[in-house]
């Protein structure tokens, strides 16, 4: 009786055992650890200016940041990002002994260090009429009196540009185009003019230009002609393009022009050197990358006999050209620095998985061609056991067993689609939309991105559809393409009409494509593709859409009329002159595995999750409280407000996460002075209403909101929720933070606790905390700092526990998180040796014992 | 063995049973001996004592369950509610020997060769009362799936009638 005791107690160990608790821990790296699954890519924004110095690239870009290049493999030296690109945005870059920067409205002289970034003085500069001062750069110390000068005649400050010591405009007189210049530094400088002959037609503009003799560039429709100011102004007979740049060498200056290669297909551009009176001396063909932009020069060097130039294409790529070779060093894809769309793709499964499952698909073709399908596959099958693929799976793009092996397609603002490989992000493949831009929305531009079909559905690509702007015409352009390899069958394709609202449906086409919606001014509604019209007529009544205008949301919903699709305003709401401070829906593909909370007392608090839920953050002014903040949660479908609460003397900015039946958001709390973060929790109660369908119009009551806030001690800049693929493991809120770290807090730490219920670790509860503790552990970017980051990206893993996330903005940043760690997976420390040695020792013991006992038997038999 | 010793030691032999039973035949019976009375007695008080053991013995076997009813009460009561490996253990024990029990009925009758019919009935029931009491106590320990909560996993999400779609306007 004892044995069968034991036997049922170690049974129930075991099973006890087995049923993991997941605990609410943070996981953190070690060191070894770090760059296994994550990656990171540096960038310095679009190149504003550029020069060598110290056998380093110099550049300072549009996004405010100054870089030092490596001229042999274009890789970062050093980068220093400054703030606020909008009004410090830099106007005057130098590169001489060391960098010296002015920036700014309110002019700043900075003066940086050409090693390492050092910033060696800062001089502020006030006044708006032009005023000369002279400082010593190297002690930042005044040098005698500022100078005024007297500029009635200065209109225009565009058509101006300054040449070391001379500052020249273009001005208009009636008919005569004249230069007006002045020397800034001379004594009694005095305004000097001259006209302007030029054969051309068209309004002068004025560029600056380097050169030995202070000189700048006057281009008249696309041709361009060099003036010098020595005692004189001198304006060169010869014509040049307009990107022509003077680069000094042993000899003399040159000047190094780019042009079109009409000869030679292969090698599309063509370098042309030449002296200042228009004599050839060089001239390289440079195979062009197809892929890539028109290229102007932003600088270039000279040695002995060779000579380096830098090239910027207009879709912001930087190539490093090496003249009289003609090769191009390095591609900077600088692009990618300003990502608007983001979308994570499964890749297709290997041909043998796919002809496997054709051969399950194909079940209505007569025996003897499935014979010969399967002898063909298990043919196949034996090579790959003989030959061995698994170098070929490796660099090929085929799905993994746990989907970790994902395709990122990146739609940037110049719009230029990348895809990256999430494994070791490289690009893929890339494509040029040209003249496409997002949508100017107030969020700063936004383009449609739908997932028409995923790779899935093996003998179908997987397809995808980009919705933008034409720059030219303003109308929309559609531009479909296959993810994972970049083919577009019919290219981008303009519309003739603006389109004013898109939206991906739901349901499936018998090639399972997913139709999307066009909505257009006039109220009237296109499907595209055509064919899939009468799936949209057949669920006609079930599709709603919502469109956020600068003073209110308007809720559409879509009719039939004549045998015509229409939408039809069903619900507004006004914002009454408070503006727009965030919009929020539930992430599409979002699964919620537990429809209810477990009280301690084991009854079942129902969750309220409303897949058609909009959360809207408002701010308006008041004349008592300052600021109001207000959050509403409206449904989409009704356009019933089911729960609304303001937030007296907060402000901006707002960050909204909405996600299954909660609402995250941050603002800046002006009493107290510190960031806040605000949690909310819809439940429905006690009981389900009707647990099998949801409808917005069949709510019974409203639901019951939980709320608590806390306090951020950080600068939040963007917020968003891990997304597993079944919505088991527990949800993490990842925050971007103005420090250039991307924090991990879990959801339970923040999830409103109910008053009349105790917390504590018997109930799994975090005690409420006022403050969130932002451990360093949690930093999902340990000591990577990432630069002004406009945007997190999630996407789930098909392992459960594991979510992908990109992080974009000047650096691109890829990892993997999984919020309640890998329970499914074994750990990578796993001893599989000593498992396999334990268990063949087991078995051979077994045996060894078995004989042992067998001969014992015996011998007791012979007793 | 010993027909080879008799064989070797068959030189003489003597009959004496012809003799004995020769006597026994002549002389009297002992005092208080009454040769034929003797077995038909002792065979009816055997017989009524065996049939009287075997009941008694079946409705012992058949009570056993219920009276252990106290005694696992008394156990369940010292286990106390707590949900760790002792109780655990005795809970399980307690709701697994009942069962087997039930199991073994008929192999626990077998040494009862007569139909014991009612004494089994009464030997099952005692053990489900012994299950029952197990089950109450895994209820009270908490073990029983009979929350909704429990169930909470399996509960599918709701399907959407609606679909929403949408956003800024593009221009």
């Amino acid at each position: 009786m004892d044995g069968i005791l034991f036997h049922v107690s170690s049974k129930l160990l075991i099973l006890l055992l087995s049923i993991s608790y997941f605990t609410q821990e943070i996981s953190c790296l070690y060191e070894d650890q770090a760059g296994k699954v994550d990656w990171k890519i540096s960038f310095i924004g679009k190149v504003k200016y550029a020069d060598f110095g110290n056998n380093k690239l110099l550049v300072a870009t549009e996004e405010n940041v100054i870089a030092a290049l490596n001229t042999k493999t274009g890789d970062l030296l050093w980068r220093q990002v400054m703030e606020n690109e909008a009004e410090q945005q830099i106007q005057f870059f130098n590169v001489n002994k060391d960098v010296t920067t002015v920036s700014g409205d309110q002019t700043v002289v900075s003066y940086w260090s050409i090693n390492n970034k050092e910033l060696i003085h800062v001089i502020p500069i006030e006044g708006s009429h032009i005023e000369i001062t002279s400082f010593y750069l190297e002690t930042g110390e005044i040098k005698g009196i500022p100078k005024k000068i007297n500029t009635p005649w200065l209109k225009d400050a565009f058509k101006c540009a300054s040449s070391k010591q001379y500052f020249a405009c273009v001005q208009k007189n009636g008919e005569i185009e004249q230069i007006r210049y002045i020397n800034l530094i001379a004594e009694n400088s005095e305004v000097l003019s001259k006209p302007i002959e030029f054969s051309e037609t068209g309004e002068a503009e004025i560029l600056s230009f380097e050169h030995e003799i202070p000189s700048v560039l006057l281009v008249k429709n696309n041709v361009a002609k060099i003036v010098h100011f020595k005692n004189d102004v001198e304006i060169l007979a010869k014509t040049f393009l307009p990107n022509v740049v003077n680069v000094k060498n042993d000899v003399g200056n040159q000047l190094y022009q780019l042009e079109i290669n009409v000869n030679n297909p292969e090698k599309l551009l063509k370098v042309k050197g030449q002296d200042k009176d228009g004599n050839n001396q060089v001239s390289v063909d440079v195979e062009y990358p197809k892929g890539l932009g028109a290229p102007y020069i932003l600088a270039g060097q000279c040695r002995t006999n060779n000579c380096d130039l830098l090239l910027s294409s207009i879709d912001h790529a930087l190539l490093f050209v090496r003249i009289p070779e003609g090769k191009i060093l390095w591609t900077r894809e600088e692009a990618l620095s300003d990502i608007v769309a983001v979308e994570f793709f499964e890749l297709p499964v290997s041909e043998l998985d796919a002809s496997i499952e054709n051969e399950f698909k194909t079940s209505s073709q007569d025996i003897l061609s499935m014979f010969i399908n399967r002898i063909l596959t298990q043919s196949k099958q034996l090579t790959k056991v003989f030959i061995g693929s698994q170098l070929m799976m490796n660099s090929m793009l085929v799905r993994d067993d746990f989907g970790l092996h994902k395709i990122i397609v990146v739609v940037t603002r110049i719009g230029k689609i990348f895809a990256i490989d999430t494994l070791s992000g490289q690009t893929v493949w890339s494509y040029r939309l040209p003249h496409v831009v997002p949508f100017d929305n107030r969020n700063g531009g936004d383009v449609m991105l739908f997932v028409q079909r995923t790779a899935r559905y093996s003998p179908f690509p997987a397809q995808c559809t980009l919705l933008a702007k034409d720059d030219t015409t303003g109308n929309t352009v559609m531009f479909q393409f296959d993810p994972i390899t970049g083919l577009s069958s019919r290219g981008v394709v303009k519309l003739d009409r603006k389109v004013k609202q898109a939206m991906l449906l739901p349901y499936e086409d018998k090639n399972h494509l997913k139709p999307f919606i066009t909505i257009y001014e006039d109220h009237s509604v296109k499907v595209h593709p055509e064919e899939s019209t009468v799936i949209v007529k057949k669920h006609v009544s079930s599709i709603y859409l919502y469109m956020v205008d600068e003073d209110a949301i308007n809720g559409y919903s879509l009719q039939l009329i004549d045998d015509r699709l229409q939408t039809f305003r069903h619900w507004n709401f006004l914002f009454r002159g408070s503006k727009l401070a965030g919009i929020s829906t539930r992430p599409s593909g979002e699964r919620v595995h537990s429809q209810g909370r477990v009280l301690p007392d084991r009854s079942v608090y129902y969750k309220y999750v409303n897949p058609n839920m909009i959360a809207v953050a408002t701010i308006s002014e008041d004349p008592v409280n300052k600021q109001v903040l207000s959050i509403y949660l409206i449904d989409g479908i009704t356009g019933m407000v089911i729960y609304a609460l303001a937030h007296k003397r907060a402000r901006g900015p707002v960050n909204l996460v909405h996600s299954e039946n909660w609402l995250v958001y941050t603002f800046f709390n002006e009493r107290y002075r510190r960031r806040e973060l605000a949690a909310l929790e819809l439940y429905e109660g006690h009981v389900q209403s009707n647990s099998t369908f949801f409808s917005s119009y069949a709510m019974s009551q409203l639901p019951q909101v939980q709320a608590q806030s806390y306090i951020l001690p950080a600068v939040p800049l963007k917020v968003t929720v891990t997304l597993t693929e079944r919505g088991i493991t527990n949800k993490c809120l990842l925050v971007a933070l103005n420090t250039g770290a991307v924090v991990e807090i879990p959801w339970a730490l923040i999830q409103p606790r109910f008053a009349d219920i105790p917390c504590g670790p018997e109930e799994s509860c975090y005690p409420y905390m006022p403050e969130i503790p932002l451990h360093p552990e949690a930093t999902i970017n340990y000591n990577q700092t990432l630069s002004k980051v406009k945007g997190i990206s999630v996407a789930p893993a098909r392992l459960e526990s594991t979510s992908h996330i990109l992080v974009h903005g000047l650096d691109m940043f890829y990892t993997r998180v999984a919020p309640s760690k890998t329970f499914d997976v074994l750990k990578e420390d796993f001893d599989y040796k000593l498992i396999i040695l334990v268990l063949i020792g087991l078995i051979a013991a077994s045996y060894v014992s078995k004989t042992l006992a067998s001969r014992k038997a015996i011998k007791q038999a012979w007793k | 063995m010993s027909n080879r010793s008799n064989n070797r030691r068959s030189k003489w032999s003597l009959d004496s049973t012809k003799t004995v039973s020769r006597i026994t035949d002549n002389l009297p019976a002992p005092p208080a001996y009454n040769l034929s009375n003797i077995p038909s007695s002792s065979e009816v008080t055997k017989k009524a004592d065996i049939s009287r053991l075997i009941t008694k013995k079946s409705w012992d076997i058949a009570l056993t369950p219920i009276k252990q009813i106290p005694m696992n009460v008394f156990i369940m009561y010292m286990a106390g509610n707590s949900i760790s490996i002792f109780p655990i253990m005795m809970v399980g024990m307690l709701l697994l020997r009942p069962f087997q029990a039930i199991w073994a009925t008929k192999s626990t009758f077998k040494v009862i060769e007569t139909n014991a019919i009612g004494q089994m009935i009464i030997y099952v029931l005692g053990n489900f009362v012994n299950i029952g009491l197990a089950l109450y106590k895994c209820y009270s320990m908490g073990l029983l799936p009979t929350h909704s909560s429990d169930w909470l996993a399996f509960v599918e999400p709701p399907i959407r009638q609606e679909y929403l779609g949408g956003g800024h306007i593009l221009n």
